[in-house]
């Protein structure tokens, strides 16, 4: 009789330990997840920083050529594929420097009037999302970056 | 042995317990890891926001120098009309110092001639950091990120 309720309180200890286990290691397992999620979104948010950064020192000290439209369109791809790429001219094979971000999503504005040299240049990312597994975060219009215009001004010169 | 009523029950004593024991030693690790990737994350990216707001701030008021007082005024407000945000883009920054000098060496934020300033250095001190997680382990409350750049009216400038 009284071997049976030992076994009984044995089998019973078991079922705590699995108990204790199973939300010790779902407790856990979140703090784990988040951790991983916000520390890999943090780290993409700073080499978003710095290659915006980048970029925007890249076309405050760029030649602004505005012979035409178009001119002005392929040095803002310039500056667009300086934050994506580290390159203003990327080969074929180069790789983002922040996986999954395109040129597109590299916003690139000009400040001043039209028709004369420009005060300053905001580069920022639009519609960004960082897969970070658990959850995804996206980025509007973060991080901007205005740098002061001390390139030269080119109004009648064509991009090669 | 095994069902020894004298044996198994301090024995059982001694094992209630232990689990809290090793949860919270083991939660006090697991918030000194989270404290790291969060808050030490944060802390980069503001170090990284802070870098590229003081490099774009001196050089926007380095090129409002012209020898005179008023160029002095406009430097300072260049500094104060940039975009650039800390904390993720949140927030603004605030008590941001602009220092003159006309050899790199002597800084003056009210310099009683501008003739000869050829030099801009800004800092911005007051990046106060409120820490989240590391705090709960013996961190402190707020981490302070100050950052400082120096420009010169005569940029090189080593982009075409």
């Amino acid at each position: 009789m009284r071997v049976s309720t030992l076994r009984g309180r044995k089998r019973s200890q078991k079922g705590h330990a699995m108990l204790e286990l199973a939300l010790c290691a779902g407790v856990m397992m979140t703090c784990l997840a988040g951790t991983f999620q916000f520390g890999y979104t943090f780290y993409i948010y700073n080499q978003l920083v710095t290659a915006v950064g980048n970029g925007a020192r890249y076309g405050a000290q760029r030649t602004y050529r505005a012979a035409s439209a178009q001119d002005i369109e392929r040095g803002n791809a310039a500056i667009r594929n300086m934050v994506v790429y580290g390159d203003a001219q990327p080969s074929n094979e180069v790789t983002p420097v922040i996986p999954g971000l395109k040129p597109e999503q590299v916003s690139v504005e000009w400040i001043g009037k039209e028709g004369s040299a420009p005060i300053a240049i905001d580069v920022s990312v639009h519609d960004f999302t960082v897969n970070a597994i658990f959850r995804s975060f996206t980025f509007e219009g973060k991080p901007l970056v205005e740098f002061p215009y001390i390139g030269r001004y080119a109004p009648g010169e064509s991009e090669r | 042995m095994v069902s020894t009523p004298g044996m198994a029950g301090p024995a059982r004593g001694n094992q209630r317990g232990f689990v809290l024991i090793v949860m919270s030693s083991c939660m006090f690790l697991l918030l000194a890891v989270i404290g790291m990737a969060f808050d030490l994350g944060r802390v980069y990216i503001t170090r990284n926001e802070a870098q590229v707001f003081v490099d774009a701030a001196s050089l926007a008021a380095a090129q409002q120098l012209d020898g005179t007082a008023a160029g002095l005024d406009r430097a300072r407000a260049a500094v104060k009309r940039l975009p650039n945000h800390w904390n993720l883009g949140a927030n603004t920054f605030e008590n941001v110092q602009v220092e003159f000098a006309a050899d790199s060496e002597h800084w003056s934020a009210q310099p009683k001639d501008a003739a000869e300033l050829h030099f801009v250095r800004v800092t911005a001190p007051d990046n106060h950091l409120e820490i989240l997680f590391l705090r709960a382990v013996g961190g402190p409350e707020t981490f302070t990120v100050p950052a400082q750049a120096v420009a010169t009216t005569n940029p090189v400038r080593l982009t075409e």
